[in-house]
């Protein structure tokens, strides 16, 4: 075969496979759930985004019932899990400015990785099961495992491009606020998240419930910018 | 029926050529423990007593500070502190990991993860210079086959290289060749690692673990949750060394 002839059946070859993958993949992507991988970091409040998308609601804002509106007034500051190195439960953590964490798919979970660790630490979101399927097994025999836990059971599922989290069974050892609200450990959170503008930033939605401590479900949102580096080391509790 | 061409077979070629080149057959992503007792029958456990084979590669100041180290008093894993994944290969229940193998990382979620922390190890990529010395270092991966080869430096000098103390430096030194494999219709990663540090090691020592896929879930644990009876612990053990170096 003559050399040039051999040179252009190579590179039809290399166009007619380029094309091929190019197409599996645009095709793949036209019915797959977006891939959120990434590290992103909150949006500051009272910043306005392209689009007029702005951070609304805040946890200071929640109506408390009668009975934990008086265990707020007993509360002492002192004993805030945030002082105390320990998790704040993810909806103080999301609402926070400049959080920043790493969204880590791992086939059938995903993980939200968070750079402050000791507050946020960090979430597994199952996909393919529902809460009563949840594993209780030990890893550690010494350890055992808690039903009720920091950022309670949290269930994934896909509704068109958005992420919806069902998460039940939590302590209670987390609070709604700075001001030291309390939640029960019927404290039930749906969080919606969802890419705009090309995956640049994410929207995310968190309601609570619990009609033990909020007089009703209360809902905010805060928007999170995709950026360009690794999660660094800090812990808060390193720093004690 | 279609005859193959030299078309066919070059595009039938070249997503073999791309697989060879970005990782391993297999999916490696899932929950891992390291291996103990009958899992790990058959298999080519090296250095199982780390503490053992660590001391006999220490320098001689290296092995006074070890000997000086007080576990209660000075082990920052104790009260819930970052102690890195270095030492955890000496510990069976302190290098539980989840593995989440992607196109361009291999990423190590450690449990207890607030202790042992994360690992990112990157393929087709450099250290950087100036590095941060930090409590796992920095790693770099590439693939021979099926085998991910791990270069890691950068750890700062506050981890151990096993549970009782045994020193490092900023110089350590780590090389890691890691593979998936099936044993006794179960599957493992197999970890050959070797540790250099000319300052802290009169020379090399090198060992292997096993680490076992588990079908159940990675369990929610914070260590800090107990921090406070820890602390209460070792604020006893300060003041009874206090107390016994007075008499």
């Amino acid at each position: 075969m003559p050399r040039t002839l051999a040179l252009s059946t190579v590179l039809a070859a290399l166009s007619i496979a380029s094309q091929l993958f190019g197409q599996a993949q645009s095709v793949a992507s036209l019915g797959a759930t977006p891939d959120l991988t990434g590290v992103y970091e909150s949006i500051p409040g009272g910043t306005k985004l392209p689009g007029g998308f702005r951070n609304s609601g805040s946890p200071t804002e929640i109506q408390l019932t009668p009975s934990a509106r008086e265990k707020m007034r007993t509360v002492n500051l002192k004993d805030d899990p945030w002082k105390q190195c320990k998790p704040v439960g993810q909806f103080r953590m999301m609402a926070r400015d400049n959080t920043v964490m790493e969204i880590l798919p791992a086939g059938s979970l995903i993980f939200i990785i968070f750079e402050d660790f000791t507050h946020g630490f960090m979430r597994k979101l199952y996909f393919n099961r529902g809460h009563e399927q949840r594993s209780m097994v030990a890893s550690d025999p010494a350890i055992p495992v808690t039903k009720l836990i920091w950022f309670g059971d949290s269930i994934a599922h896909w509704e068109k491009d958005t992420l919806v989290i069902d998460a039940v069974d939590f302590n209670d050892r987390t609070w709604l606020n700075d001001s030291g609200a309390q939640h029960s450990e019927a404290l039930h959170t749906v969080e919606r998240i969802r890419p705009i503008r090309g995956g640049q930033f994410l929207e995310y939605k968190m309601t609570a419930e619990d009609p033990q401590a909020l007089a009703k479900p209360y809902t905010y949102v805060r928007y999170f910018k995709k950026i360009d580096r690794e999660l660094e080391d800090d812990n808060c509790i390193e720093e004690q | 029926m279609l005859k193959p061409s030299g078309v066919m077979i070059w595009i039938a070629l070249l997503p073999a050529a791309a697989a060879a080149q970005s990782g391993p057959s297999t999916d490696w992503t899932g929950y891992y423990m390291m291996a103990r007792g009958k899992d790990l029958a058959g298999l080519n456990v090296i250095g199982s007593n780390l503490g053992t084979t660590v001391a006999e590669h220490l320098q001689p100041w290296a092995k006074l500070k070890r000997e000086s180290i007080d576990g209660a008093v000075d082990d920052n894993g104790f009260i819930c502190k970052p102690a890195g994944f270095l030492r955890a290969y000496g510990s069976p229940f302190d290098t539980n990991g989840y593995f989440v193998l992607g196109r361009e990382r291999l990423t190590i979620i450690y449990w207890p993860t607030d202790t042992v922390l994360f690992r990112r190890i990157f393929f087709n990529a450099e250290h950087p210079r100036n590095l941060k010395p930090s409590w796992n270092g920095h790693s770099i991966g590439h693939w021979e086959g099926d085998t991910l080869v791990v270069d890691t430096i950068g750890f700062n000098d506050r981890t151990w290289l096993e549970g009782l103390g045994a020193p490092h430096t900023e110089d350590t030194h780590l090389t890691e060749r890691m593979r998936q494999i099936q044993h006794n219709g179960n599957t493992y990663i197999e970890v050959v690692a070797q540790v250099e540090d000319a300052r802290a090691l009169t020379s090399p020592y090198t060992f292997s673990r096993y680490y076992k896929k588990q079908n159940f879930e990675m369990e929610d644990y914070v260590c800090n949750d107990a921090v406070d009876f820890y602390k209460e612990w070792r604020k006893e053990a300060i003041e009874h060394k206090k107390a016994a170096a007075t008499k």
